[in-house]
């Protein structure tokens, strides 16, 4: 029997599954996937991610918490839902993934590698002060959190396809657009807040 | 018997008063067998026939008769008159049903077919049944485990008395020692408690049941209904008179000690699935080397099984038993993980849950190959297929490896009588054509089968059989005992004898106590049969036996080692001695005897001989070839019958007889034909080889030898070795018989005829 030693800058760690059945939203559920490959087979992005959801899952039991949690996978997700709808053993693979993404963040793993954190946050910046996604302001904040030249040199690269929203009306001058009732969305993000602090979602 | 008095009844129903002439038919059995009473029915089945043919048998002007109608295998139930003898002239499935209508090769084979009845009949007797002496009721149980107490309750409530005797002090087996049971009942999700005390206390109270401990059997004798059992319990012998015996000898855990590879031995938290029950039921699960609680611990299944340099075989409830033990593990301790290695987990039927629950408590389930187990740093390094990768698990705080079932065919503690001898027997045994390398008349050696080597488990005989073919009961491969799995699962080699439980094959506690009861069922029959004389499975209901003429007999032992199922013994001048309810009638022994002096009332040497000389051979010019078919009435027979049930056409030149077994071949039928002007002939049964069909295990197998010596025989009378062959067909062939039969009609066709023909 030949079993060649396992590749020692990974590290496993046996308690990783448990604690992803324990802390993700829908891990206990994980517990139920039968390896079918279901999701990455549905998977319209796929070819975007480092492992597909199967794979990722295997990598959750045998312990690779840095790749997993360093991967792509749960970054590009497009919360397209195939997967959970197709899913045999009832596996929610969306919220598993958007949770992962969640705590990688928290934990500091994917600002390392993964450019779509600082979309994320970009992103969410704008939904909480707007009540709406503003393209102008997500699509700035994002370039600059790469810094000040880098900045410069994305928004310049994009320019010209501005230019082309701005005569076709695709995206306006002026002030951000808010909706009306923002103290209403606010007083439930704060909710959302509290909630999730009982139930121990952080 | 009083004077002979034939008649021949036709029927006309059924299409055969369409294809045939019948009238002719009847001047065949007038004119060359002086048949004095014949008669036509338009249909013989109806109440008007049967009427006919009971007030003839009732007025005593007739007392044996052929029904040429259809097939013998039917209308069995309407067709019996009393003691009289019946024989059946099949002229529907094989003639009007499978022929073209009124043509002359048609009525020619009708005419054969009648010829064949009635000289069958000249040669039939009803059978006078041999019942045996000293005739036991009482079901002999050997083991106290769940399957033998399973059997001995089950007997007990079918009213039968119980002899159970178990080798160790107490009742339960391994299933006593298990901490918890894998579920058997709905909704087959959750651990179940060990209820096996439930059992062991109803077998205890139960008045039917004598249960000897601490019991070695050192001899059985005799044959179903009348076996006699010499018991040791502390050096004391006592004889029994048993009926039947259910063997639940069980199993023992693989070796562990030869799995090093697997880190057996490396470090005492390395254990078997057996050391990790002993834990669950003392309630202490801690590490063996310093004591400390066991919080993460990985299963390693197939350790040892399924591995051609150890068992080779899935021992099937090694799955369900680390599922069980895991689920255990993480039930007790929250903090606690399990993680089970496994190359395909098995899971069938039920099981399916008790697995999904596992998951769902949050047991990880990993597929891979174990490649590296290392005790010191605790880790499992395992080939995981999902990946693609090597992965290692740990590290933990237990590795238990979940080893096979290796079957108690033989016992382990006790010494082989006669090691040599009985080590040799159980070699052969796997083999079906060792026999004939015995008897010495085949050259050469027989085929050589792969695993025989390792198939035999080491130890004594558990009934030490007084029998011609030694000591031990049969084993098939692997070393379990013989037995088909799917058409005859408890059947064993030996008559009145049969095997449950895991010594049949690896199960799991719920499939044994199952298992029992079909085995007490086949026992009760075995009793109940061998009090009225009847064979066994397959014949069952069959009165005849063989019975030897000592005057020819010329001591060869052929018949007493070619028996497939050891029911020939030979007395102190090596005369052959036959235990009729040991015989399950299938005729190897008569196919066996060089001098044709084994015959049975209704199927003889003579019979099948005189039948093949009965029909009408043409001439060399006539180019019409006569082909004789010898079919196995088991699976060949019936399946030429679905043939002509679904309309296919073959050949006319061929004539078909049903024989028992091919075993019971003789080669003086061979040579018959071949004299009488026969072209070809084939012989067709059941398929034979470890993976057989053959009813009676070894006869196609023993036929298969016999024939591939013809070939040197027809060498020698200058005709092609090709006109005699053998073809296996199973009962589903239906649709293959014409081609088969076809093909080697077509052969025989573009030889040259048989110059033999006219002398």
């Amino acid at each position: 029997m030949t079993v060649a030693p396992p590749d020692t800058s990974t590290k496993y760690d046996l308690d990783f599954a448990k604690w992803v059945y324990e802390n993700i939203e829908g891990g206990d559920k994980l517990a139920l996937c039968m390896q079918c490959g279901v999701c990455s087979g549905s998977c319209p992005i796929g070819v975007q991610m480092d492992y597909g959801p199967r794979k990722l899952f295997m990598m959750i039991r045998a312990g690779m918490k840095e790749e997993v949690m360093t991967s792509s996978t749960q970054w590009n997700c497009t919360s397209c839902y195939r997967c959970v709808v197709r899913c045999p053993r009832s596996v929610p693979v969306t919220y598993i993934l958007q949770d992962l993404a969640a705590k990688s963040a928290e934990l500091g793993y994917a600002q390392k590698t993964n450019e779509n954190v600082n979309f994320a946050r970009s992103f969410w910046w704008s939904a909480k002060t707007f009540g709406r996604t503003d393209e102008r302001l997500v699509t700035a904040l994002y370039y600059f959190s790469f810094g000040l030249k880098e900045g410069y040199q994305r928004g310049l690269a994009n320019l010209k396809i501005a230019l082309n929203f701005v005569k076709r009306g695709r995206m306006h001058i002026g002030l951000p657009h808010r909706i009306k009732g923002r103290r209403q969305l606010k007083a439930i993000l704060a909710k959302a807040e509290e909630i999730a602090k009982r139930e121990g979602l952080h | 018997m009083s004077e002979k008095k034939p008649a021949v009844y036709l029927c006309k129903g059924c299409g055969i008063g369409e294809a045939v002439d019948v009238d002719a038919l009847e001047t065949v059995a007038k004119s060359e067998f002086k048949i004095g009473r014949c008669l036509q029915h338009a249909a013989l089945c109806s109440d008007d026939g049967l009427a006919t043919i009971r007030n003839d048998v009732e007025s005593g002007s007739v007392n044996r008769m052929v029904i040429a109608a259809c097939s013998h295998r039917v209308m069995t139930d309407k067709f019996q008159f009393g003691a009289a003898p019946v024989v059946r002239a099949g002229l529907r499935e094989q003639v009007a049903w499978s022929q073209p209508a009124k043509a002359e090769d048609t009525q020619m084979l009708a005419a054969d077919q009648i010829r064949m009845g009635v000289t069958q009949l000249s040669r039939t007797e009803t059978p006078a049944p041999s019942v045996v002496q000293e005739f036991s009721r009482t079901v002999m149980v050997v083991g106290g485990g769940i399957t033998g107490l399973t059997a001995a309750r089950e007997a007990a409530k079918a009213g039968y008395p119980v002899l159970l005797v178990e080798k160790t002090d107490r009742l339960g087996g391994w299933a006593a020692k298990w901490s918890a049971r894998m579920p058997h009942r709905p909704p087959y999700r959750d651990v179940q408690p060990n209820d096996v005390g439930k059992l062991v206390t109803a077998v205890q109270a139960d008045k039917q049941i004598t249960v000897k401990t601490n019991t070695l059997i050192t001899r059985t004798a005799g044959q179903p209904g009348a076996f006699a059992v010499t018991l040791s319990q502390g050096g004391q012998e006592t004889t029994e008179r048993v009926g039947a015996i259910v063997v639940a000898t069980g199993w023992r855990p693989y070796d562990a000690s030869k799995l090093g590879h697997l880190g057996h031995g490396s470090s005492p938290d390395v254990v078997t699935g057996i050391e990790l029950e002993a834990m669950l039921k003392a309630g202490t699960l801690t590490r063996k080397s310093n004591g400390a609680p066991v919080e993460r611990i990985a299963f390693v299944q197939c350790a040892g099984s399924r591995d051609p340099d150890h068992l080779p075989y899935c021992s099937s409830v090694c799955c369900g038993v680390s599922i069980k033990q895991a689920l255990q593990v993480v039930t007790r301790s929250p903090k606690a993980s399990a993680y089970i290695v496994y190359e395909e987990l098995r899971t069938p039927g039920t099981a399916e849950e008790f697995y999904r629950q596992a998951q769902k408590a949050g047991v990880i389930f990993m597929k891979g190959k174990a490649g590296k187990v290392d005790g010191g740093r605790m880790t499992v390094t395992y080939q995981d297929e999902l990946l693609g990768m090597d992965v290692p698990l740990g590290p933990l705080d237990m590795i238990v490896l979940a080893t096979g079932m290796v079957p108690n065919s033989t016992n382990p503690d006790a010494p082989a009588v006669e090691p040599e001898k009985g080590e040799a027997q159980l070699k052969d045994d796997i083999n079906p054509v060792a026999p004939i390398k015995v008897a010495g008349y085949l050259s050469g050696e027989g085929k050589a089968w792969p695993h025989i080597d390792k198939g035999v488990p080491p130890g004594g005989p558990i009934l030490n059989l007084q029998y011609r073919q030694g000591p031990h009961i049969p084993i098939l491969a692997d070393g379990f005992s013989d037995s088909h799995y799917i058409c005859f699962p408890y059947e064993t080699r030996r008559s009145g004898i049969y095997t449950a439980g895991p010594v049949r094959r690896p199960m799991d506690m719920a499939e044994s106590a199952e298992d029992a009861m079909g085995a007490v069922l086949k026992a009760i029959q075995a009793i109940e049969g061998s009090k009225m004389g009847s064979s066994l499975h397959p014949r069952v209901g069959d009165l005849s036996f063989p019975k030897i003429g000592h005057d020819k007999c010329t001591k060869c032992r052929r018949c007493t080692v070619e028996c497939p199922f050891g029911a020939i013994d030979e007395d102190e001048q090596g005369r052959p001695v036959i235990n009729p309810s040991r015989c399950r009638r299938c005729g190897t022994c008569m196919g066996a005897c060089p001098v044709q002096t084994i015959t049975f009332d209704n199927y003889n040497p003579q019979m099948v001989n005189a039948m093949i000389e009965a029909n009408e051979i043409p001439d060399e010019f006539s180019e019409k070839p006569r082909i004789l078919v010898l079919a196995c009435e088991n699976d060949a027979y019936p399946a030429i019958d679905m043939a002509g049930i679904n309309r296919h056409q073959w050949s006319p030149f061929v004539r078909i007889i049903p024989v028992r077994c091919l075993g019971s071949v003789t080669m003086q039928w061979i040579s018959t034909a071949l004299q009488k002007g026969y072209d070809g002939i084939m012989l067709m049964g059941c398929k034979s080889g470890d993976d057989y069909q053959c009813h009676f295990v070894k006869g196609s197998g023993i036929a298969k030898e016999r024939m591939s010596k013809v070939g040197e025989t027809l060498k020698s009378l200058m005709l092609e070795k090709e006109r005699v062959t053998m073809e296996e067909v199973s009962i589903a062939d239906s649709h293959r018989v014409p081609e088969v039969v076809n093909k080697f009609a077509e052969l025989i066709g573009a030889m040259d005829p048989n110059p033999m023909k006219g002398f």
